[in-house]
């Protein structure tokens, strides 16, 4: 059990050292010292993400049950502030100013639904201690989880996030499906989800609805909101096998590629590391997430099976929609790279979240 | 199986399409990537070297090249745009609308410089390249231009340049030939153009998104063209544009050794620094103009010979037996062939070949001529080089033309008539001929029995070809032939009632033959081909004057010019 805990902090390292090196090389150039001291800061969150994580990893899992509620509404409530006081950066509000750092709920908002749904579906019955959820209805499975779920989303979608919020939905089935919940009411749900899609395409930013259409054809608008996925392509195409070798990457280094540092930096760093460089990369995120599923499925507690089942689908989904969408394989999404991207909430909520896993680990044998 | 497992599996699938995107992207698409990357950050400041000289056969020059300096500006937002305007503006004296109209006009994407003033003065090159550091996006390159030191001289056989069109583009695509390249038209800057064009060298420098510079990756130096070596001698040459200025015509002179071009004037004729310079009004002009000053008469039109082809019935006459130095016909002034009157210019009385020949008498050559029959006429001016394509290097050349009866009959269904070969023995009728193969025609008379390959490049690029481009071939005519007509053409010049006596007064000896061909329409084209010095050629001449009256008048011509070729002592 001492081994998930290193497996897990030494490949959350080398991809958060991978990710200071990419920041320092697509910042290093930039003009004004804001820019070029951005790796040191990611430093300093990612020391902090380290501190965290060795705290959580000491703190017993099973008290997020008990403060599940209270999490659950700072959560909200940081939302909400969010509408009042947000930043407003890239034409949205996601960031709340706090002393000297810009702090992002949403973030936190993931894993505090995640800590509720697995506090939600992990209540026993009465009688035979056996898990409610596979005896639940169709209010109790789908509609009432959903309520809480929803209330959330719908405020990270209104900041407007659309990525988050679609994420946060795909893990709600994910933890449904895991839950035992009948096959019949995800698929009732999925249905109702699916079906008025076309309506809500009315709702949709204009933004939004380009973006969506540049993800089925990025030339219709190649200097607009096709140029970042273009370029970005260009930048993990270009690369080769070997890469071109860090520091050399001329998409990202001469500022080709839009948010180099941040949502597209897999492709900064594929274009200096190569296919080599990145499938490893891809391969450690698959072991963390790996690791997140060995340790739910030996653990027997089901609140902390579910929320590291729930953790581990978090990261998996992050993961996969980031890079996919830097190779032009989803639609843009303001999605980080867990770890890796430069943000202070991600790095934190990424490491607090980890630390929540190897807790797990740690602690299941008490029970 | 149970549900983690799926979720698992689904898992995996999502890790290994990812695996199989990057492959997708860096591996099988990566070099397209790689290209376009490079596009993206990397600019191409090309560099021109130098059109390779045209010389003359001392290595004069004939054509050469001029630096003049060109401003570029690197593609970049607006605002940076403007103030590299602002400033060039200010150092040429230019408006920054002209400035901004060149820009919009000559944008061509962000990746190509674009230039915005030409030649412009070397001095406010030199203080815009001061600013080289605090606005490293303008760019000033030399870039040679043709220049032509005697203006219209040997204008034909030079040729011009000018931006490549649509049609040799699609021609010349394949050997690295690109759009707004600057390319040959006619002449030798046509034929030899792919030695003499110059390879583009240049700067590749990084710019970074806003297209502004950021370092120089590299440099290539411009390759210069290779020098072409002409036949020409530039003296000769210009000895005979002084004297044929204003007449329409042309003047060949060549060495009836080696078939070595020594001179080629034509006019009308145009000055070729006008597509240099661009000066599109007079361009257009000229293209237009009736008399076609871009045509090159000496090969690309074919006139009536008129006399002058009686030295190839002579010949034929002479070979065939038909005629021999006691033959003599009594001229009275016309004879009756068929119900046909055919006059002669004079009434000479008796002629025999000599007299014939250096009066030119039309009656003796009816006369031989029918002897002969026209057919073999025919063929004995294939075999002096006629009616044939003689692979002369300048494009655009004619192959002339000789009537026969067989050809009448297979390709017009009409017969062929005595009249018809009575016309044929004076070089009227359909017979049609260009000045060189006059001039080569005479030559085989000079070298007494060689057919030579006029040409006119001697060497490229140093390299001397000329050995490889004299092609002889023999004119198996008796030696009494030759010395006959040869004596025949000197009694031209040397009796005092031969049509070209004119030229008697000159210091060296001259022989040759007149000529005055009627035209349907418009004065007669005058003809003068010969030959000099008499004993030991070294020089044929060809004097045509298109519509230029008698005979006698392009005798004057080659009169003046073999005198100033002797002043400068050039013989």
């Amino acid at each position: 059990m001492r081994n998930s805990f290193f497996r897990i902090l030494i490949l959350a390292l080398i991809i958060a050292c991978l990710g200071v090196l990419s920041i320092y090389s697509s910042t290093f150039q930039k003009e004004g010292t804001q820019w070029q001291e951005i790796y040191k800061r990611q430093m300093l969150w990612i020391i902090i993400g380290l501190a965290c994580f060795f705290f959580i990893s000491r703190f017993n899992y099973r008290k997020l049950w008990d403060a599940n509620y209270f999490i659950y509404g700072v959560a909200i409530f940081f939302l909400l502030l969010v509408f009042g006081l947000g930043v407003i950066r890239l034409g949205a509000q996601r960031w709340l100013r706090i002393a000297w750092f810009n702090f992002q709920p949403s973030e936190f908002a993931k894993l505090a639904i995640i800590i509720f749904l697995a506090r939600y579906f992990s209540r026993k019955s009465i009688d035979d201690t056996s898990l409610l959820s596979g005896k639940f209805g169709i209010f109790q499975g789908i509609i009432l989880p959903f309520i809480f779920v929803g209330l959330p989303m719908f405020l990270i979608i209104e900041q407007p996030d659309l990525g988050s919020g679609l994420m946060l939905m795909l893990v709600f089935m994910g933890l449904l499906y895991l839950t035992n919940v009948r096959i019949k009411y995800i698929l009732i749900l999925l249905a109702a989800l699916i079906l008025p899609l076309p309506f809500f395409w009315h709702f949709l930013h204009d933004y939004q609805k380009q973006r969506l259409l540049v993800f089925l054809n990025p030339n219709i608008d190649p200097l607009g909101a096709g140029y970042t996925v273009i370029q970005s392509r260009i930048a993990i195409g270009s690369g080769g096998f070997f890469g071109r070798g860090w520091l050399h990457g001329s998409q990202s280094q001469l500022y080709f590629l839009p948010e180099s540092h941040t949502d597209f930096i897999f492709a900064t760093f594929s274009e200096q590391w190569g296919f080599l460089g990145s499938s490893l990369l891809i391969l450690m995120y698959y072991l963390i997430v790996r690791q997140g599923f060995i340790i739910a499925q030996r653990t027997h507690d089901s609140f902390g099976k579910l929320l590291a089942y729930g953790i581990s689908l978090l990261l998996t989904l992050q993961v996969f929609i980031n890079i996919a969408m830097n190779m032009g394989l989803a639609p843009v999404v303001g999605l980080p790279l867990p770890i890796m991207s430069y943000g202070g909430s991600s790095v934190l909520v990424t490491f607090i979240a980890l630390g929540i896993l190897v807790n797990i680990d740690r602690t299941r044998n008490v029970f | 199986m149970e549900r983690k497992s799926i979720l698992n599996l689904i898992i995996i699938i999502m890790f290994s399409a990812l695996i199989i995107g990057l492959c997708d992207l860096g591996l099988l698409q990566g070099a397209k990537f790689r290209r376009l990357s490079d596009s993206n950050c990397i600019r191409l400041i090309s560099q021109a070297g130098s059109r390779g000289n045209i010389l003359d056969r001392h290595g004069e020059i004939i054509v050469d090249n001029k630096i003049s300096y060109d401003v570029m500006v690197l593609p970049q937002d607006l605002n940076h745009i403007d103030q590299a305007l602002a400033l060039i503006s200010r150092i040429l004296g230019v408006e920054v609308k002209v400035l901004k109209a060149a820009f919009k006009k000559n944008f061509i994407s962000n990746s190509v410089p674009v230039t915005v003033a030409t030649n412009i003065k070397l001095k406010e090159a030199i203080s815009l390249g001061e600013f080289k550091t605090e606005q490293p996006s303008i760019i000033v390159t030399p870039k040679p231009l043709r220049h032509y030191p005697y203006g219209p001289l040997a204008c034909h056989v030079v040729g011009y340049v000018n931006e490549i069109d649509r049609w040799r583009l699609t021609k010349l695509e394949d050997y690295g030939y690109k759009t707004k390249d600057i390319v040959g038209f006619g002449g030798v800057e046509e034929k030899y153009d792919y030695y003499l064009r110059q390879e583009e060298g240049g700067l590749s420098v990084e710019v970074n998104h806003r297209g502004k510079f950021m370092r120089v990756l590299g440099f290539e130096p411009p390759r210069n063209g290779k020098d072409v070596t002409l036949t020409l001698d530039l003296s000769i040459q210009k000895i005979t544009e002084e004297n044929l200025s204003g007449k329409k015509g042309s003047v060949i002179l060549m060495d009836p050794l080696s078939g070595e071009i020594l001179a080629l004037a034509n006019f009308p004729n145009f000055n070729p620094a006008i597509f240099v310079e661009q000066r599109s009004k007079l361009i257009s002009g000229l293209f237009n103009d009736p008399d076609a000053p871009f045509l090159n008469r000496a090969i690309g039109s074919s006139y009536p010979l008129a006399s002058v082809f009686k030295i190839v019935v002579a010949s034929a006459g002479l070979e065939l037996k038909k005629i021999n130095l006691s033959t003599s016909f009594v001229c009275q002034g016309s004879i009756m062939v068929g119900a046909r009157k055919f006059s002669c210019w004079d009434i000479h009385g008796s002629e025999d070949i000599f007299q014939a020949i250096a009066h030119s008498c039309d009656v003796f050559f009816y006369k031989t001529g029918l002897l002969i029959g026209a057919q073999n006429i025919h063929d004995y001016a294939l075999k002096l080089g006629l009616s044939r394509n003689m692979g002369f290097e300048l494009a655009g050349e004619t192959s002339g033309f000789i009537p026969s009866p067989l050809w009448r009959k297979i390709n017009k269904f009409q017969n062929w008539f005595n009249g018809d070969t009575a016309n044929l023995s004076i070089g009227q009728g359909d017979c049609l001929v260009t000045p060189l193969q006059a001039t080569n025609l005479l030559a085989v008379f000079a070298n007494r029995g060689y057919l030579l390959s006029p040409y006119i490049v001697k060497a490229v690029g140093g390299l001397d070809f000329s050995v490889k481009k004299k092609r002889v071939m023999g004119v198996a005519f008796k030696k009494s032939t030759f010395e006959i007509i040869v004596q025949g053409l000197a009694k031209v010049v040397s009796d005092s009632e031969g049509t070209g006596n004119i030229l008697s007064t000159l210091p060296v000896k001259v022989a040759g033959k007149t000529g005055t061909a009627q035209v349907s329409r418009g004065a007669t084209h005058a003809w003068f081909v010969g030959f000099f010095p008499t004993d030991k050629p070294r020089y044929v001449i060809c004097v045509f004057l298109e519509n230029g009256g008698p005979g006698h008048a392009a005798s004057l011509i080659a009169k003046q010019i073999i005198e100033a070729m002797n002043n400068q002592g050039l013989i």
